[in-house]
């Protein structure tokens, strides 16, 4: 144990520990914008430099261990003064220069930068805004860089390399040029980026944003000869409201559908009822491969941030996937064919909206293959800015339902915006199907939680399914090793972000472990509550068979509901 | 050519076409005699060391970090690999003193580089050389080719039963790369940044394992202190600055070059006027900067001072890498300052926000105060408090110093910089 004073403060703690990680234990947060929990340290900002007595040069607190005797003072005069010069040159060529650049910014209500400046208290500008005149990359469908909000703090590069195993991000040039940018500069669309957005929410400034579709969607609700039909990923639900000033894991569903009607969308309905949907064909797809010897494991297809990544890395294993599209592009699907037969619709006339936690589905949308099932995708966030902009008491709007037909939706279905949510799903089903005998105990709880990678096995009459569950695309890489090595197993559930959709890239900003996992929270306890727990007991799931698709898997259902994948090189 | 490096009185050297010498032949390994080298062989690693500690030689470098100490904590260390690099990256400005070394005298550098790895015990070395360094590249190339076929390197060197293996690395060309630790990530491939440090190199160098890297001049001062003895290098010099020392000096000048001098013997003034030969033109000196760019300046009148660490030290500066640089008064201050503060914004690494940042913003305020012929107080004070939070927050050497020359040119020449209607009340 090593014995410290902090601010006035003794106090005894292990060795290997931080100045900053003691810092917090008296209650100390000091400011930092380069450091970020769960990615490896990097001491560039400076920012958290504290005084040591005895020494004369400050010492960045987050790479500082602490020492025996060490009297630290974490706000000197020597250390204010050094913080807000730090900050007042990470400003100066910050990209502004009273163009109202904060208030256009994709970070205007939640900038970490904007935090820091009023953390340590800025009170004057002395120093002349440097232009940079980079040029913004716009090459991605699923995310913009703009480089010249950029503070180069390597947030983005280490958590797409270490959390997402990915690595498209790199530093170039020296000095004051030092850039963040991708192969050959190239551009975030043309290198092997698998739009899961997760540098996004590693971004403590507003360099890097979803490409927004939100003024498109304006557009469309404006103009009376179309029919806008918009649906909601489960993970909105449970994030929508923190936008709103509310705490995380709030459950806000039927006031988003009020809102979402009083925006003026002709019809809301629930990407939920797709995922039952999607348990109905991908369930079918897996007993048939148990069934017939098919390719084995089965990966799941939801998620288009894991779909692009074992495109690029592991395309030896695109057989494995699962054909069923994923949810948003099924219900986008059905909506134009379906729903616009049911209701003499020209389908041409209909415009598909989904709000998505996600950015990788603003990808998905116009893959060839999808033949343009959903016209836009909003993030999470993007839907934040519309209602704020239409001016509604969000939270105070009396809760409706969801638009019939395709508004129908079991609890398997809400959780599949959690990391084991598809597999849990899928298993309620597939145990029914195959043995024909109901399920006692609903709750499989070996594939819940914010791990990265869980394993189950799970008797279905003769047979021991065995199950993985993975989130985060490192920690995917490492599950297609074990597989690789030799590991079996039936059925894989991959999600690209870490928790699943609940911590999507398109998710309100801060996105962390913690508030992932309240949202989780609320998923698990929206099931627990509905009388509706499986898929296939789904009336509207019954009626769209019966009515429409025929049998799961039959040919109707492969031309709506299924796709195909491409070899894409890295 | 004849020997003149490292004799016991401060003799000067002729640099190549300077003077009237003709130019030095190509070193020949078999003219060279390597019995210092066989001596250290014979010597216990601990013998060669306390020896070394004993001549209290301290780094040539530019930090000045005593040798004989950082030898004995790299030999305590416990690993698999060891690792010896002698930094010859000499990028800092005025700064030619290595390259001297390394065209003409490369097998002392070859001994000292093998004496240093043997004393620490590491089988593998490196010499990391600065891109542009085409010459010295060659000279010591075939340096290094030759002492394996003579069994200088490689296994089992004159019988000793030490085996060394030394590879040259060819750096690219970036000053931030002759800092110990960014040295140490180019070396791997990394990109060319400094490293937190703790842990030090003699913990965790290259590829994680312990790492000595001393600068060329270090590692042939080593030599020479193995050859006469500590007792008798540690009898030149000072207290705190033992032996002799390389001065490059460049500038406004009559005769520039490599000069050797016995530390505390001779006055900056007599460099510059005796081996220097005084300004040139008859212009009036103005200042002198006396380690490279990332030291202070002297002014004219504080140049009577004897030249060891102590006393530069003493007056707000320090020996640094040894560069000396005359100017006189005919230049336009603020030119100067442009174009020093252009060299450290252009070089910094680009990983610690006040140095990236700092250097970028004082180059803009400098372009300005330039354009219209003077400082504000305003600006002044901007200047300095940039350069105080770089120097007490940025992580390495660069940051810290980066400042220095700018910042002591606005404590002597106030009335110089400043604006007309600013000028009045200095601090
Ligand atoms: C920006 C920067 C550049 C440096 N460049 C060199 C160099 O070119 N050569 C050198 O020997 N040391 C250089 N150093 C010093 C090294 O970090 C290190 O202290 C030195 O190589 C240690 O050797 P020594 O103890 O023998 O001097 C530089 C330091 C800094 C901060
Ligand atoms: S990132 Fe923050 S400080 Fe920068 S422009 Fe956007 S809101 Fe303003
Ligand atoms: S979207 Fe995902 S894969 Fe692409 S750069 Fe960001 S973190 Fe990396
Ligand atoms: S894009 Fe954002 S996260 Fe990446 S380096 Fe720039 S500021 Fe940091
Ligand atoms: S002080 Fe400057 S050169 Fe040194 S690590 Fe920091 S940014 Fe790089």
């Amino acid at each position: 144990m090593v014995k410290i004073n902090i601010d006035g403060q003794e106090l005894e703690l292990e060795a290997g520990t931080t100045i900053l990680e003691a810092a917090n234990e008296v209650q100390v947060n000091i400011p930092t914008l380069c450091y970020l929990e769960d990615l490896s340290v990097y001491g560039g900002c400076r920012l958290c430099v504290v005084e040591i007595i005895g020494e004369e040069m400050l010492r960045p607190a987050c790479t500082t261990e602490i020492e025996d005797d060490m009297q630290i003072k974490t706000h000197s005069k020597k250390v204010r003064e050094v913080r807000r010069n730090i900050f007042e040159l990470i400003i100066s060529s910050h990209d502004i220069d009273c163009k109202l650049n904060c208030l256009t910014c994709a970070r205007s209500t939640n900038c970490e930068l904007r935090d820091v400046g009023e953390q340590i208290d800025m009170q004057e500008m002395r120093l002349d805004a440097i232009e940079r005149n980079y040029v913004d990359d716009s090459s991605s469908h699923s995310i913009v860089r703009k480089p010249n909000k950029c503070i180069a703090c390597t947030r983005c590069i280490r958590k797409c390399e270490e959390v997402q195993g990915v690595g498209i991000f790199t530093k170039a040039n020296r000095g004051p040029e030092t850039v963040i940018t991708t192969f050959k500069d190239r551009g975030m669309g043309n290198v092997d980026c698998t739009n899961c957005g997760q540098c996004i929410q590693a971004c403590p400034t507003g360099a890097l944003h979803e490409s927004y579709h939100y003024n498109s969607v304006w557009h469309f609700l404006n103009d009376s000869s179309k029919f806008v039909v918009v649906q909601t990923a489960p993970a909105v639900r449970v994030a929508l409201s923190e936008g709103f000033g509310e705490q995380p894991g709030t459950v806000a569903t039927g006031q988003m559908v009020a809102a979402l009607r009083r925006l003026g969308f002709d019809r809301v309905f629930d990407t939920n009822f797709t995922a039952d949907l999607t348990i109905m064909e991908e369930g079918h797809e897996l007993i048939d491969r148990i069934q017939n010897d098919g390719q084995l494991p089965m990966f799941t297809s939801c998620s288009p941030g894991w779909i692009k990544f074992i495109e690029h890395f592991y395309p030896e294993y695109l057989d494995n996937l699962s054909t069923c599209k994923s949810p948003q592009q099924m219900l986008g699907a059905v909506t134009k064919s379906y729903y616009a037969e049911q209701q003499g619709i020209p389908p041409e006339d209909i415009v598909v909206v989904s709000v998505m936690p996600c950015t990788a589905k603003k990808f998905e949308s116009v893959r060839p293959e999808m033949d343009k099932d959903v016209d836009f995708v909003l993030t999470t966030r993007e839907l934040i800015r519309m209602i704020k902009e239409f001016s509604l008491d969000m939270m105070n709007l009396a809760e409706e339902p969801y638009d019939k037909l395709m508004g129908t939706s079991s609890g398997a279905a809400d959780i599949f915006g959690a990391s084991g949510g598809v597999m849990e799903a899928a298993l309620r089903t597939a145990y029914e199907v195959i043995t024909e005998e109901e399920l006692e105990n609903l709750d499989f709880t070996a594939v819940r939680g914010t791990n990265g990678i869980k394993e189950a096995e799970v008797e279905i009459g003769d047979l021991t399914l065995k199950a993985a569950v993975v989130s985060g695309l490192g920690n995917a890489k490492e599950l297609m090793e074990r597989i690789e090595a030799g590991a079996e197993y039936h059925f894989v559930e991959i999600m690209a972000c870490p928790g699943g959709c609940a911590g999507g890239g398109g998710q309100p900003i801060p996105t962390n472990q913690e508030i992932v996992e309240q949202r989780l929270n609320s998923l698990y306890e929206i099931d627990k509550h509905k009388s509706l727990r499986k898929s296939h007991q789904n009336p509207e799931i019954k009626q769209i068979y019966a009515e429409y698709l025929g049998e799961p898997g039959s040919e109707k259902a492969h031309e709506l509901l299924h796709t195909s994948y491409v070899v894409r090189n890295i | 050519m004849e020997e003149k490096i490292l004799l016991k009185e401060g003799i000067d050297i002729d640099l190549k076409g300077r003077g009237g010498d003709t130019p030095p032949a190509e070193p020949n390994i078999n003219e060279y005699d390597f019995f210092v080298l066989e001596e250290a062989l014979n010597l216990d690693r601990e013998e060669i060391i306390e020896q070394i500690k004993e001549a209290y030689l301290k780094g040539r470098g530019g930090a000045g970090f005593p040798t004989g100490l950082k030898w004995e904590m790299a030999l305590a260390e416990e690993a698999e690999q060891k690792y010896m690099i002698c930094n010859a990256d000499e990028a800092e400005t005025g700064t030619f003193k290595d390259r001297y070394l390394l065209e003409n005298v490369p097998f002392k550098v070859l001994e000292g580089i093998i004496i240093g790895a043997y004393a620490i015990g590491a089988e593998q070395a490196y010499i990391y050389m600065r891109g542009e360094y085409a010459r010295p590249r060659n000279v010591f190339s075939k340096a290094i080719e030759e002492a394996y076929k003579q069994g200088l390197l490689g296994e089992d060197i004159l019988g000793s039963g030490f085996n060394l293996e030394l590879r040259l690395i060819k750096g690219a060309g970036a000053y931030i790369c002759g800092e110990e630790t960014a040295l140490l990530n180019s070396i791997e491939g990394k990109r060319g940044r400094s490293r937190t440090k703790p842990p030090y190199p003699i913990q965790k160098g290259l590829f994680d394992q312990p790492t000595a890297v001393n600068n060329v001049e270090t590692l042939a001062s080593c030599r020479e202190i193995i050859r006469i003895g500590a007792k008798e290098y540690k009898s030149l010099g000072t207290k705190e600055s033992r032996g002799t020392k390389l001065v490059c000096l460049s500038g406004d000048i009559w005769k520039p070059g490599v000069y050797e001098v016995e530390f505390g013997q001779v006055t900056i003034k007599e460099i510059v006027e005796e081996y220097g030969g005084g300004t040139r033109d008859d212009a009036q000196l103005k200042f002198i900067i006396p380690g490279g760019a990332s030291t202070s300046i002297l002014p004219a009148e504080k140049l009577d001072i004897p030249y060891c660490y102590e006393t530069l030290a003493q007056a707000g500066s320090s020996v640094g890498s040894g560069a000396i640089i005359v100017v006189d008064d005919s230049h336009n201050l603020f030119d100067l300052m442009v174009t020093v503060s252009r060299f450290f914004m252009d070089e910094t690494c680009g990983t610690c926000f006040p140095c990236k940042e700092g250097n970028r913003q004082v180059n803009h305020i400098l372009n300005k105060v330039a354009d219209k012929g003077g400082f504000s107080k305003e600006e002044v004070e901007i200047v300095k408090s940039i350069g105080r939070t770089i120097y007490l927050s940025a992580r390495c050497g660069l940051g810290q110093t980066s400042l220095n020359f700018i910042y002591s040119i606005l404590k002597n020449y106030p009335d110089e910089v400043l604006l007309g209607g600013d000028k009045h009340g200095k601090d």
